[in-house]
């Protein structure tokens, strides 16, 4: 089977080959049937890949430890869905799962264009089969999945146990399937840009794909935080490491390309700025890569130190230099007609909000990247660290916050000062109110007012939206509140969806807020039937029971939580010892609510003595963060729903063809 | 100037008030325990700060704790205890880049680039808000072929009335 895989890559790579050339010279010399034979070749690049993917599956499912990956990281005791989730656990098995989604990816854009941007797709077809056979080139050459070893170990090392949580299982997963749709709106920039057609077919062709993205990018990022929360014991979810930077690089740019590209769409403005966003958002995904893969960086989340980091580093110049040369060579043709009607219109408003966007990715960038540059100039090795990012991000932060509330509420075009006055007026007051609220409830830290302040401000903005377009559809239309609340968003599903990723986005600057200026930490090393205090909370320690598999032994600690005297709750945070790679590692018990989480870590355990240590963190508001990340996948999920053009469209295309039918009858 | 101007110059200036104002209070207060323990990263590889670091054996942090809480109480100050940290395990121990010599340009580059990004946006708005004003002023082109098509227009209409 593993040879079967081997031989599936390597038949891959030459496919990917043909249809490189078979499209390129078929585009230029106006071939239609070599075009349609690239078409093919990049399906069935496909299907080789799928074949190595389930080879790898395979190999990993039977415990074939002969295989050097399989060695690496597995065990004959590593439940199955960890064992499957060890596909994309180490180097080159996440290289060939990335290989495996960028060509079902390309399948799935032949598909849906096979009828449709006929001049586009011999140049999508060649950006993605380029793209696609550099990971193939890594696989066949570089890094094989397929390597054996010289004898046959009895025993595999185990997957990392920090990686055998069920976030981990879905976080990586997602996250490539954001970094990797980026490049179907990167492949059709580039057609656009190859073929001179760049008017707004590209654009309305992948507009669901860069949201899915996007979409994907926030999730991904979303649940690696919440892997962190939950797997590395520290009461946070975001330390700006080297990768997590990586991946939150590209969601800003490509944040700043959604709303940009509304201009293009509305005014036909910023063709230039929208291609640049769309290059920019894939090249920082290889450029994450690079950083994961190549060890220059030191992170918690980077594989072993590999030699890819030059291969890596070469791709992302040669896409750089072809993306920009192209878009260089093709300026004269996208001059538009940029003209403001005011300063005090959206499209003024999307230029700030673009402005803050790309200037976070750079403070990121730059702040990821100088400890190289310092390394380079000095030859000191220095620390950028989350005080520099909190520093630097954070004020960019609230005045992203700001925009997400002005934004929506001014017209496009021009608006007067008297309707931002009307529509204001309930912002403002909502934004007062929120402010003063929680000064009241005892948040008292200046900053975090201000946040919540513009999280009402933001708020009260949206609500205002949809109460308005609401009350005029059921005084015109006489329908009833849910029936024209209903109808309001279905009718203009991209606007009320963004404002649902704004309400979204407001949730998890409150948990982020609440949890980063009022968290309350406290350790603490006691005896079984002892209690201790942590904000409101006295909790009790009960005692350490245990229990043993041939994989892991856990002891989990009974902790008895009361506040005010009246139990609540009982926690049970554990220590592991996984076994095949003799690694402890800690499973928090973390208690949810609205209102705070209550966070224990079993830190350590003295059998001899019976003491045991823990660390408990309050950390307030923190819920809102994670049910953000709920409701920005509502939001996203009504961002894509067809508005009515494009239903009207999809049944004029469909009108043919029942005539058709009916003809033939 | 018109009043949206001034209003808008008077809102970015608050704002700008907003996000400095509370620095300078903060500057006199005396350091803490945990903005020492932040202001410096651990160097047992989890990645942390030594104040975030929750590796209880940790070697590097735990010792370091009790040295920074002895010397807050002995009334050093932050920048003190940093600089004594420094000057034994070189810079990489500091969590964020100085602000002197080289390390500046950590900080400053995010800024400039993004006063230098706010510039260039600045001015687009104004010269495309200029076009528009300027084609907006002038009176609408009357061709040729405009004027043929109205006699045409005209000529149409006025068999149709017939």
């Amino acid at each position: 089977m593993t040879h079967l895989g081997e031989l599936a890559l390597a038949l891959a790579a030459i496919l990917a080959v043909y249809a490189i050339c078979t499209s390129l010279l078929g585009a230029l010399w106006r071939r239609e049937r070599w075009i349609a034979s690239g078409t093919q070749a990049a399906y069935a690049v496909f299907g080789c890949v799928t074949v190595a993917v389930v080879a790898l599956l395979h190999a990993l499912l039977t415990r074939d430890f002969n295989l050097e990956y399989v060695q690496a990281y597995s065990s004959s005791t590593l439940p199955l869905q960890y064992t499957v989730a060890a596909l994309w656990g180490g180097q080159k098995g996440s290289l060939l799962f990335w290989t495996f989604i960028q060509t079902m990816f390309s399948a799935i854009v032949h598909w849906q264009n096979r009828e449709k941007n006929r001049e586009l797709m011999p140049y999508v077809t060649t950006t993605l089969m380029v793209v696609s056979l550099f990971f193939l080139g890594m696989l066949c050459f570089i890094t094989p999945p397929f390597e054996r070893l010289a004898f046959t170990p009895q025993e595999g090392s185990d997957l990392n146990p920090l990686l055998q949580n069920y976030w981990m299982t879905i976080h990586p997963p997602t996250l490539y399937l954001g970094y990797i749709s980026a490049s179907i709106p990167f492949a059709f920039a580039i057609a656009a840009l190859a073929t001179g057609k760049l008017g707004e077919v590209w654009i309305c062709t992948t507009r669901r794909w860069a949201l899915a993205s996007w979409f994907f990018l926030s999730c991904g990022n979303l649940l690696g935080g919440r892997w962190a929360y939950e797997v590395l014991g520290w009461g946070g979810y975001w330390a700006w490491d080297p990768v997590e930077n990586a991946a939150i690089m590209p969601w800003f740019t490509a944040t700043a390309y959604l709303h940009s590209v509304m201009i293009q769409e509305k005014k036909n403005m910023l063709k230039v700025w929208n291609m640049v966003l769309v290059i920019l958002t894939f090249a920082l995904t290889i450029f994450g890569t690079f950083l994961t893969r190549s060890g220059v960086i030191s992170s918690v989340h980077s594989f072993t130190q590999s030699g890819l980091g030059p291969y890596f580093m070469a791709f992302l110049v040669f896409l750089l230099i072809v993306s920009f040369g192209l878009l260089f060579y093709r300026l004269p043709d996208l001059k538009s007609d940029n003209e403001l009607d005011s300063l005090m219109s959206r499209e003024a408003a999307f230029l700030l909000n673009n402005w803050v966007l790309v200037g976070l990715a750079f403070a990121t960038f730059w702040g990821t990247v100088f400890p190289i540059i310092s390394e380079w100039v000095r030859g000191v090795k220095i620390t950028v660290g989350p005080p520099f990012f909190n520093k630097v991000n954070g004020p960019l932060g609230i005045l992203l916050l700001l925009l997400t509330g002005i934004g929506p509420v001014i017209a496009w075009r021009r608006a007067s000062v008297k309707s931002l006055g009307r529509n204001f007026s309930i912002s403002l007051i909502a934004g007062f109110s929120a402010g003063v609220l929680f000064f009241l409830f005892g948040y008292r830290n200046y900053y975090a007012v201000v946040i919540f302040s513009l999280a009402g401000f933001v708020l009260g903005t949206i609500f205002s939206e949809f109460y308005r377009g609401t009350r005029a559809r059921q005084s015109m239309l006489h329908e009833s509140s849910p029936q024209a609340l209903g109808r309001l968003v279905s009718k203009n599903p991209r606007r009320y969806g963004g404002y649902i990723v704004h309400v979204a986005v407001v949730m998890m600057f409150v948990g982020i807020a609440g949890s980063s200026f009022f968290k309350i930490e406290k350790q603490i090393s006691i005896n079984t039937g002892e209690s201790f205090e942590v904000g409101r909370y006295t909790l009790r320690y009960n005692g350490i029971k245990s229990s043993d598999s041939p994989h892991v032994s856990i002891q989990a600690a009974e902790v008895q939580v009361f506040v005010q005297g009246q139990q609540i709750d009982t926690m049970y945070p554990e220590k592991r010892h996984y076994k095949k790679q003799d690694q402890p590692t800690t499973e928090v018990a973390i208690r949810p609510t609205l209102l705070e989480d209550l966070y224990v870590v079993l830190g350590g355990y003295d059998a001899p003595s019976g003491l045991v240590t823990f660390q408990v963190f309050v950390n307030p508001l923190l819920s809102w963060l994670w049910i953000g990340g709920l409701v920005l996948i509502l939001g996203t999920c009504v961002t894509m729903m067809p508005t009515p053009a494009e239903r009207q469209e999809r049944v004029l295309a469909q009108a043919p063809v029942a005539r058709g039918n009916e003809v033939a009858e | 100037m018109p009043p949206w101007r001034l209003g808008l110059k008077i809102a970015f200036t608050l704002l700008a008030l907003l996000i400095v104002l509370p620095v300078l209070p903060a500057l006199a207060e005396p350091s803490t325990t945990q903005e020492v323990e932040e202001g410096l990263t651990c160097q047992c590889s989890c990645g942390l700060t030594v104040h975030s670091c929750n590796h209880l054996q940790c070697s590097f942090a735990v010792p370091r704790k009790q040295e920074i809480a002895t010397a807050i109480s002995a009334g050093k100050g932050k920048e003190e205890i940093l600089a004594s940290y420094m000057a034994q395990y070189g810079e990489k121990v500091l969590s964020s880049p100085t602000t002197t010599g080289f390390n500046l340009a950590a900080w400053i580059t995010p800024f400039l680039a993004l006063i230098l990004g706010g510039v260039v946006v600045s001015l687009m708005s104004l010269r495309w808000s200029r076009q528009r004003a300027v084609k907006e002023s002038q009176p609408p082109v009357v061709t040729e072929v405009a004027g043929e098509y109205r006699e045409r227009l005209k000529k149409e209409l006025s068999q149709f009335r017939e």
